[in-house]
């Protein structure tokens, strides 16, 4: 034993396998914090430089060791630096907060004298991941979540192995712990297991930090739905932010393309907004979606929360705890709630599309310079198609798309006809509503969405900002709303399709930011009931799937006779493997055990140290006249686990008359 | 006999102590925070803590581990004993396991051992008292995976170890004349004495310093003398195990001072080629010479157990000729 072993200090070589141990962790826990702002990079450098040279020192086997008084006066200079960064440079809470942890971390790591400061070291790394945690918003986070349970899995465990050597272990017992497989074993069970607890533990307060996308001011002004704004709109659809994700059969993918979610019909300098409701519009079946798979829709709710909803459907069900008002036109709306709302749409039969509803753009309301350059375009045609099709035909040969339209002069609609011809797709849509509407044709705008990005494992669509999408409804032949979209095709996002492979690995980016954002960031008390309240319809439904199935007893004999027979081998292979299982157990140690049952019950708790020789002394005491038994009980017990001999046949009946005759005197 | 290794037992470290606290602190933190990355975290926490356990029972509980004697064993001195490990798990490797035992200075490390594999290591431990070792105070322990909890496991003993008396070397008690023991015939023995009984040619295994020099010369041949044993005597060492307190140390502490003098008494007699019994309450060994009675000797010292005085049986009678030696 060496010198510093006997005063209790770690010896050199140890101390720097503690630190090898703990390096690499220490290297990454604070890594989230430069992007979160709890530290600022260059402190996060000067940490990195010097962890890695004390890494280097220790590999070296020369780890380093300041004496006390340096490490004191350390402290007492960051204790004054501290009040200085406090009361001076207020950096704020967070950092000061960090800036002391990295401080302590490197410290503590660069004196590590006992197996004691290790696991402080160790604690303080653990308040660095917390913070990085806690403060983190983005979906990187995840990966910076496996990559610090890998390292942390990997730490521990050597640091559990340093724990039992008083001297520096050879290398080889370092690098063999742990092994690859059971490192990625223990992780991946613990991964499974982490999610029923994560989404299990009770939520009392609403999440901490909220999805990066739901803060989107843009597209909260654009997707008003009661309040369009023409100039607005360009803004919603440069945003990436994800509006919805749908998941449908890959043969209904392309009624789902293009999902109506408000109707206008109003239209006065440059903003679009609905005429107030008259009162209930029509309704949809709310029922279950038999006979397809219905469409599922997850959709983040902006200011009114309408839905989106694809054309032809038959059906709408929300989730549980969740209602929408019916307006009219087709159109719901959420009630309030939380901040995303899931539904399933049931899709009727492929049907020419019409959209729901009799509201229609007011011909008077049209401002004159628009009607009169509809009634030029129109040139005396009556015919309501051939109208549209001369105002698309203008519409796509003369204007230009633009998601920066210049700075209107008056009625932004009126200057983009007249003067710009530039614009996006309201622009585009809202200029047809109203030409269409000036010629007396029942035209209103539609607004929604069109295409979407496809997931790389599911059936599933993206919406995005840019997939927002304007066009027209109007019943040109007395048929109802058909969809007319005037936008020239370099304006019309694109739909839904799989692409290259560096798209699909796209895909799967967004696929993890969807799940990042509204599963785990998101996740919240009214979507951990909503998980129980679907939990318990399951259970429901198996109850229910067991009912059904008691009335196949009434099936014919040879059915029932089948199921008798397999369930006969069902207890006949598990009563034979309680059997092997009670066979395994000698019958000396199943009769102690009976002992420390019966010891247990008389005096309450037998812990699982108490020695055998203990237990026999007293339950002789607490069953007076059963000393014999009892010690010969444990003396036969102890003869066969410890001293390996096997009980002949005698011997076991004279245990099992003992055994008898104990449990009747108890 | 301060016991190391219990059968099976999971003891919680401090450090996981510290972490189950930790789980504590950051469940009041998510909850009063709301906080979905806390929540992730302490999810992570208690998850770990269940792969842990799974883990480490798997890992000690597979690991087969037997002891066996390699040689005598004598008590306080160093023993050579064979350890095997096996790995019984088809899929996994056992690792981050250490060997205990009270005669080593520290746990010994054994390096992981792949699904089913074997080994053996040879370890030199030292018992403290004699005795027969039912439950070797050997065995695994492991704090795999992140040491929250120390999981011990006792090793097997395929059959007892017998611990021997440390033989304490003290005068050896003369037996007496031939004449005083009453006539016993006897013949004279070959043995290590000062007697010569013949000369002979020289066999393997003969000790060179007997060689007879001049006999060799004349003849051309190796020759060498044969000895007489020192005497032909049959001694019966005798120790009183009746004890009046057996629960006394200090009485406890003489009996087994007694029983190492015997020993040491025994060896140097049946060293020098002579007779040697044994007898205590209840025991009974009749005189006899060779290693085989050496080794009877010392297992029936092994086992001698110290008997209440009351109602203790007395020793078996002498046969004719032969010589008590109490030995105290």
């Amino acid at each position: 034993m060496s010198d510093a072993s006997r005063r209790g200090l770690l010896p050199s070589g140890l101390a720097g396998g503690y630190l090898e141990a703990l390096a690499p962790a220490a290297a990454v826990a604070p890594i989230p914090l430069v992007f979160t702002g709890g530290a600022s990079l260059r402190v996060i450098l000067l940490y990195e430089a010097a962890l890695l040279l004390l890494w280097w020192r220790a590999r070296r086997g020369r780890a380093v060791r300041l004496p006390d008084l340096a490490l004191n006066l350390a402290g007492l200079g960051y204790f004054f630096w501290l009040g200085f960064e406090v009361s001076v440079l207020r950096h704020g809470l967070l950092r000061s907060v960090t800036y002391l942890l990295l401080f302590t971390a490197l410290a503590k790591l660069a004196s590590l004298k006992t197996a004691g400061e290790a696991r402080t070291a160790l604690l303080v790394l653990f308040l660095l991941t917390l913070a990085a945690a806690s403060s983190s918003t983005h979906y990187s986070s995840l990966f910076y979540f496996a990559a610090i349970a890998l390292l942390g899995f990997r730490t521990l465990a050597r640091l559990a192995v340093l724990a039992d050597f008083s001297e520096a272990p050879p290398q080889r017992v370092l690098r063999s712990v742990p092994t690859p497989a059971v490192s990625a074993a223990g992780l991946a069970a613990a991964a499974a297991l982490c999610a029923p607890l994560f989404y299990g533990l009770p939520r009392l307060k609403g999440p901490y930090a909220m999805a990066p996308f739901r803060l989107d001011d843009g597209l909260t002004t654009a997707l008003t739905a009661d309040r369009v704004d023409l100039e607005s709109f360009g803004a919603a659809k440069r945003s990436d932010r994800v509006v919805l994700r749908l998941t449908t059969a890959p043969e209904d993918r392309p009624r789902v393309v293009r999902l109506r979610e408000a109707v206008f019909t109003v239209y006065r300098d440059g903003v679009w907004t609905r005429r107030p409701s008259p009162g209930r519009g029509e309704t949809y079946p709310s029922g279950s979606h038999r006979g397809r798979e219905p469409v599922r829709i997850d959709l983040a709710l902006f200011a009114k929360g309408f839905l989106f909803l694809p054309y032809g459907i038959d059906s709408v069900r929300l989730e549980a705890g969740r209602s929408a008002y019916v307006l009219p036109d087709g159109i719901l709306q959420a009630t309030s709630g939380p901040r995303n709302v899931r539904y399933e749409v049931g899709l009727g039969r492929p049907e020419p599309v019409r959209g729901i509803g009799a509201s229609a753009i007011d011909p008077r309301s049209v401002p004159p310079e628009i009607a009169e350059y509809a009634a030029k375009l129109a040139d005396g045609e009556t015919d309501p198609a051939e109208i549209y099709r001369r105002i698309e035909e203008r519409l796509r040969k003369s204007f230009i798309y633009t998601l920066d339209p210049p700075a209107p002069r008056g009625d932004p609609l009126v200057d983009f006809l007249l003067r710009s011809r530039a614009g996006h797709c309201e622009y585009f849509a809202s200029a047809a509503a109203m030409m269409l509407a000036s010629r007396g044709i029942p035209a209103r705008l539609v607004t929604g969405s069109y295409g979407g990005e496809l997931g790389l494992f599911s059936n599933s669509i993206v919406v995005r900002g840019e997939n927002l999408h304007a066009w027209v409804e109007a019943d040109l032949d007395g048929s109802g709303f058909s969809v007319l979209d005037p936008t020239p095709p370099s304006g019309v996002p694109p739909a839904a399709t799989r692409g290259s492979l560096w798209k699909r690995l796209a895909a799967l980016g967004r696929e993890v930011e969807f799940f990042y954002d509204r599963r785990i960031l998101g996740f919240e008390s009214l979507d951990q009931q909503r998980f129980f309240d679907a939990a318990r319809e399951r259970l429901s439904g198996v109850a229910g799937s067991a009912s059904e199935w008691k009335g196949t007893l009434s099936l014919p004999g040879l059915r029932r006779g089948f199921l008798a027979i397999a369930g006969a081998a069902a207890i006949a292979i598990l009563f034979r493997e309680w059997r092997r299982r009670r066979q395994q157990v000698p019958a000396a140690t199943r009769a102690y055990l009976a002992l420390r049952r019966l010891l247990a019950r008389r005096i309450g708790h037998v812990s699982p140290a108490t020695a055998p020789d203990e237990v026999a002394r007293r339950l002789a005491e607490a069953l007076p006249g059963a000393d014999d038994d009892v010690r010969s009980v444990v003396r036969l017990y102890e003869a066969s686990a410890f001293g390996g001999r096997d009980l002949d046949a005698e011997e076991e009946q004279d245990l099992e008359r003992r055994l008898h005759r104990l449990k009747k005197l108890a | 006999m301060t016991r190391l290794i219990p059968d099976w037992e999971i003891r919680i470290t401090n450090f996981g102590l510290g972490y189950i606290l930790m789980c504590l602190v950051v469940a009041i933190a998510a909850t009063n925070t709301g906080n979905n990355g806390l929540y992730l975290v302490l999810a992570g926490l208690l998850a770990a803590m269940v792969v842990s356990g799974i883990l480490s029972r798997r890992n000690v509980r597979a690991v087969a581990c037997e002891i066996e004697a390699v040689g005598e064993v004598v008590a306080t001195r160093p023993a050579l004993l064979r350890v095997r490990f096996e790995n019984r798990l088809r899929a996994g490797t056992a690792q981050a396991l250490f060997f205990l035992h009270e005669g080593l200075p520290g746990p010994l490390w054994i390096d992981p051992l792949r699904p089913g594999e074997k080994r053996e290591v040879l370890v030199e431990g030292a018992f403290p008292r004699r005795g027969i070792v039912h439950r070797p105070d050997a065995g695994l322990l492991s704090r795999f995976p992140i040491g929250l909890f120390r999981k011990y496991r006792r090793a097997r003993l395929p059959r007892e170890i017998v611990v021997y008396p440390f033989p304490e070397i003290a005068s050896v008690a003369e037996a007496p004349p031939e004449d005083a023991r009453g006539g016993r015939p006897h013949a004279s023995r070959r043995g290590a004495g000062f007697d010569l009984r013949m000369l002979r040619e020289f066999a393997p295994g003969d000790d060179p310093r007997d060689m007879h020099w001049k006999q060799s010369a004349r003849m051309r041949r190796w020759i060498v003398r044969e000895r007489e044993a020192e005497r032909d005597r049959a001694v019966v060492l005798t120790v009183d195990n009746a004890l009046a307190d057996p629960e006394d140390p200090a009485v406890l502490e003489r009996l087994e001072r007694a029983i190492s003098r015997c020993a040491g008494q025994a060896l140097v007699l049946l060293a020098r080629g002579g007779e040697v019994g044994l007898q205590a309450r209840g025991v009974r060994l009749v005189p006899s010479v060779g290693r085989a009675q050496r080794s009877r000797i010392l297992e029936a010292l092994a086992r001698l157990p110290a008997i209440p005085a009351a109602g203790a049986p007395d020793f078996p009678p002498l046969r004719r000729g032969d010589h008590r030696v109490m030995v105290s």
